[in-house]
Parts: structure tokens; C-alpha cells; sequence
């Protein structure tokens, strides 16, 4: 193991921690409109912001190609206008774990978020609190144990994204070549002591996530 | 009793100490967490003068990760291969995939990319031609002619996918011209290129397969070479892309690659050059 070998372990560090706070605070947002409010289609929109768990990732990383490549609308429009490349560059890697876990923090917080007793807000409301103020001090403290699960979820699977992270952001070595873009290159190239290497850590990791998880939401032991 | 003096509050005493404890820790905590983030946003920076991305066909990763080192240290640039399938490295490149030269397996790709307008069409060069092997792991029984593909010992026989990498198109010509290509089309495994198809006969999920024969020399595989007349030309070429900004560095390695080094280096895995 050296440097370089290590080099998967670090981006896929970088992009996770940037993709899951991304999706704890646009999730959050969209959690608690979800949770609190009631509009048009509201239903129809559940179901798109959920699709990421249901659809193929390959699928899903070949939508965002579409849309973010350098043909793509979106793609087009931040070349244009900001000089961004978003495919095949690390920034790719964080948009395609953005939308691979936002779903995976969603449900628990606005399940949560849902649960809050309407009548300790009621009464928040009547000492004068503005909505923001309820938010971040009645709700979101009583809230806490789904968000917290959320966060984590989301975290673990932003770090184990394989499908979509391919199709958006390539296997780069040194530039955009995650943790699990490099098992499956090592098993291509028949390097099996890396393979084993990055697949043990990346295993003890998700086992220590969980764990943490556990701990915070459901007991001591 | 609430205003009592004299008497020191143990409890509240070491409460208070406590709590500047552990403030001072979680501050220290915090300092840490920061500056491991910190570390982690801005990525070392290497001390290379300029670096090189390079889209190379899988068939060349052994001969090219050979090269680019001899080239890291005659130049001291530093060159960062990602091997593929020349079909799937094409339609990256399609898509704005960043890299600054693009080395292909078959020229028709390069053609391809050229009109429209994607590659710096001076920069064109036919590097090598490519040579088939018939390879097959060394615990089933040798395979000497073609025709020991067909016996039931073989179970199955690994090419690269035929639709994208052009070793897995050559193969399927080869096969289709012997007249076997029906006879074994049940027993192929294809692999996503040419490298993974190898990995397949090496680890023995495939008995055997056809190959190329640049990266066919591992210990856990014998081959045969396939006649040159007998599979169609594979014409190695690559280009430099237009939108890079690093065409010297990337002009001095296809200019390495086609010297008299480098083709030396390229005859020795088997590549034929002009």
C-alpha cells in the first residue's frame, strides 16, 4: 500500500462528506415540506425524490449523463456561463452520491419529523416563535434520532456508490476513481491483495457506521 | 442552607472543572475534525511538472504502464493511464471526459471521433498492429488447433464484447471466418474489454478465450498466436484531443511512443510496428 493505492480511499472521503452535507441540508428542506405542508402532486413528487432507490443505478447515472453531460442541458448551461465541466471530473462523483442517498435521508427525517407531537409546536407558535424558530428549536431537537439515522444512511451510501458514480464521473485513476470504481478495477486487473485491501476497509466502514447508528437511535448496547 | 459559606460545594467544583474539561476537548475535537477536512477538500498536490491523462485500450496495459514510466522519468511529467475498452473510452470522450490523448485499439474509433471534430487531426498516428492468441489456463487440457475450442472440456471460452472492444470484434471475425462462430457462439463469456476477458481465463472461470497477445504472457495462462492472415488488421492508433492543454507534453509521448524505444518496447509484447 502506498500513496497512490490509498488515493481511492481519500476521494471517496472528500465526496461523501461534500454529497451527504448537500443532503442533509437540501434533504431537510425537502423532508419538511414533505412532512409539514400539503400542495399539488405532492404524491407524484414523493415518488420521483424516492426513484433513486428503486431504479437501477446505472439507469440513474445514464439520466444524469444525459442532463449534465456536455450535450446536456444543465451541462451545457454551466460550461457556458460558469466554465464547470461536471462529468468525469470528482464533482460528477459528488452529484451522483447526492442523488444515489438523498432518498436514504429523507424517509427516516421526515418519518420523524411527521412524528413530532403538533401540540408542542402549537405551543412554540403561541410564544410568539417565528416558523424558523420552531423549526430549529422545537422540531428539530425532538426529530433528531431519524435525522441523525438519516445523515448516517445517507453517508454510507454515498461512500458505497458504484453504479452511478461509473456512468457520471468514469474510472479515472488519481482523479475521479472512488473506493468501489477501484475493486472493481483491481479485480479486473487481477490485483487481488488491493482488491482484498479496499474491500476490507471499505467493509469495517459501513459495519462502524451502522453501528454508530444504532447506538445513537436505539440503545446503549 | 442555599447561601451557606464557608463550607466549599465539592460537587459544583468538580461539575464546573468538568465542564471546562470537556469544552477545551470538544474544542480540540472540533480543531481536528476541521483540519482533516481541510485536508481532504484541497488534494496534495504532486510535484510533476505537468500531468497526463491518457484513455488507453485495455490491451495496452502492461506495455503502456511500462512506458509511462520510463517516460515519468525521462521527463519528469507524470502520466495517469485509464485502461478500457476502446468503444466505452470513445463515447467518453463524446460525453467531455477530461483526458489528453486517447490511445485506440482500432482505428475506425479514432475515425470516429475525428469527424466530429473531437481530436487534433495532425496529431494522428498509427502506432501498432495488434496480434490474436488463443489462450487457455494452464489446469485444462492444451489446446493446440483451433478445433480443441469444440470439445467438451472447454466449457466456456471468454472474448471482450464484441459490440464495444475491438479485440472482441477481431475474435468474432476470426471466429466467424474459421466457420466456428455458430458452433461456440453457447460457450462465450464475454468480458467488458479485453483485459477482463483475461482476468476470466486466469482465475479459470473461463477454460479459454481469445486474446490479445500483448497481454497474453501471464503465469497463469499458455497461448497459442493466431496467424496474422486469419484475423482481420488491428490497426492501434491514437490522436491528442483538441481540447487539452497540454498538447506538448501530450505530442512528446506519442512522439516516445513512436520512436525507436518505444516501438522496441511495443515489438517486445508482441506488437508488430512499421
Amino acid at each position: 500500500m502506498n500513496h497512490t493505492d490509498l488515493f481511492p480511499l481519500y476521494l471517496t472521503l472528500k465526496v461523501s462528506i461534500i454529497a451527504t452535507l448537500f443532503s442533509f441540508f437540501v434533504g431537510l428542506l425537502m423532508a419538511w415540506i414533505l412532512a409539514k405542508k400539503d400542495f399539488f402532486l405532492k404524491n407524484f413528487i414523493d415518488a420521483i425524490v424516492m426513484q433513486p432507490l428503486i431504479i437501477p443505478p446505472t439507469v440513474l447515472g445514464y439520466y444524469l449523463l444525459v442532463v449534465l453531460g456536455r450535450n446536456g442541458p444543465i451541462g451545457r448551461f454551466l460550461e457556458n456561463v460558469f466554465g464547470v465541466t461536471v462529468v468525469f471530473t470528482w464533482k460528477g462523483a459528488v452529484i451522483a452520491a447526492v442523488v444515489a442517498s438523498i432518498p436514504l435521508f429523507i424517509k427516516p427525517a421526515r418519518a420523524s419529523i411527521e412524528s413530532v407531537d403538533i401540540n408542542i409546536e402549537n405551543a412554540a407558535r403561541l410564544l410568539g416563535k417565528s416558523e424558523f424558530k420552531v423549526f430549529t428549536s422545537v422540531t428539530l431537537p425532538l426529530a433528531k434520532r431519524g435525522i441523525i439515522a438519516g445523515t448516517a444512511m445517507a453517508f454510507a451510501r454515498s461512500m458505497g456508490d458504484f453504479g452511478t458514480t461509473l456512468m457520471v464521473a468514469g474510472n479515472i485513476p488519481q482523479k475521479t476513481q472512488t473506493i468501489s470504481i477501484a475493486i472493481y478495477d483491481a479485480v479486473q486487473a487481477n490485483n487481488i491483495p488491493l482488491a482484498n485491501t479496499l474491500v476490507l476497509i471499505i467493509t469495517a466502514f459501513s459495519i462502524s457506521v451502522l453501528f454508530w447508528v444504532n447506538k445513537f437511535t436505539k440503545g446503549k448496547y | 442552607m442555599l447561601f451557606e459559606t464557608g463550607k466549599p460545594d465539592v460537587e459544583t467544583d468538580l461539575k464546573t472543572c468538568f465542564y471546562i474539561f470537556y469544552k477545551d476537548l470538544s474544542m480540540l475535537i472540533i480543531t481536528r475534525i476541521t483540519l482533516t477536512l481541510l485536508f481532504l477538500l484541497f488534494p496534495l498536490s504532486a510535484a510533476f511538472s505537468e500531468e497526463l491523462l491518457v484513455g488507453a485500450a485495455s490491451d495496452l496495459l502492461f506495455v503502456f504502464s511500462e512506458m509511462g514510466k520510463t517516460f515519468e522519468s525521462e521527463t519528469g511529467n507524470r502520466i495517469i493511464f485509464t485502461f478500457g475498452s476502446t468503444g466505452m473510452l470513445a463515447e467518453q470522450i463524446r460525453q467531455g471526459a477530461p483526458y489528453d490523448i486517447f490511445a485506440a485499439a482500432d482505428d475506425r474509433y479514432i475515425m470516429g471521433l475525428k469527424n466530429q471534430n473531437l481530436l487534433k487531426n495532425d496529431s494522428i498516428r498509427n502506432y501498432a498492429g495488434g496480434r490474436l492468441v488463443i489462450a487457455y489456463n494452464k489446469n485444462v487440457k492444451p489446446v493446440t488447433t483451433l478445433r480443441d475450442l469444440l470439445v467438451k472440456d472447454i466449457k466456456s471460452i471468454a472474448i471482450a464484447n464484441p459490440d464495444h472492444a475491438p479485440y472482441g470484434i477481431a475474435a468474432k471475425e476470426f471466429l466467424i471466418r474459421a466457420g466456428l462462430w455458430d458452433k461456440i457462439k453457447s460457450k462465450l463469456i464475454l468480458g467488458e474489454n479485453v483485459r477482463q476477458a483475461l482476468q476470466f481465463i486466469q482465475t479459470g472461470n473461463a477454460d479459454a478465450g481469445i486474446i490479445a497477445l500483448s497481454i497474453a504472457k501471464v503465469p497463469e495462462v499458455n497461448y497459442i498466436t493466431i496467424s496474422e492472415e486469419l484475423h482481420p488488421p488491428i490497426n492501434q492508433t491514437m490522436a491528442i484531443l483538441k481540447d487539452t492543454s497540454k498538447q506538448k507534453v501530450a505530442k512528446e509521448f506519442i512522439d516516445f511512443v513512436c520512436s525507436k524505444k518505444g516501438k522496441a518496447m511495443l515489438e517486445e509484447y508482441g506488437y508488430k510496428t512499421k
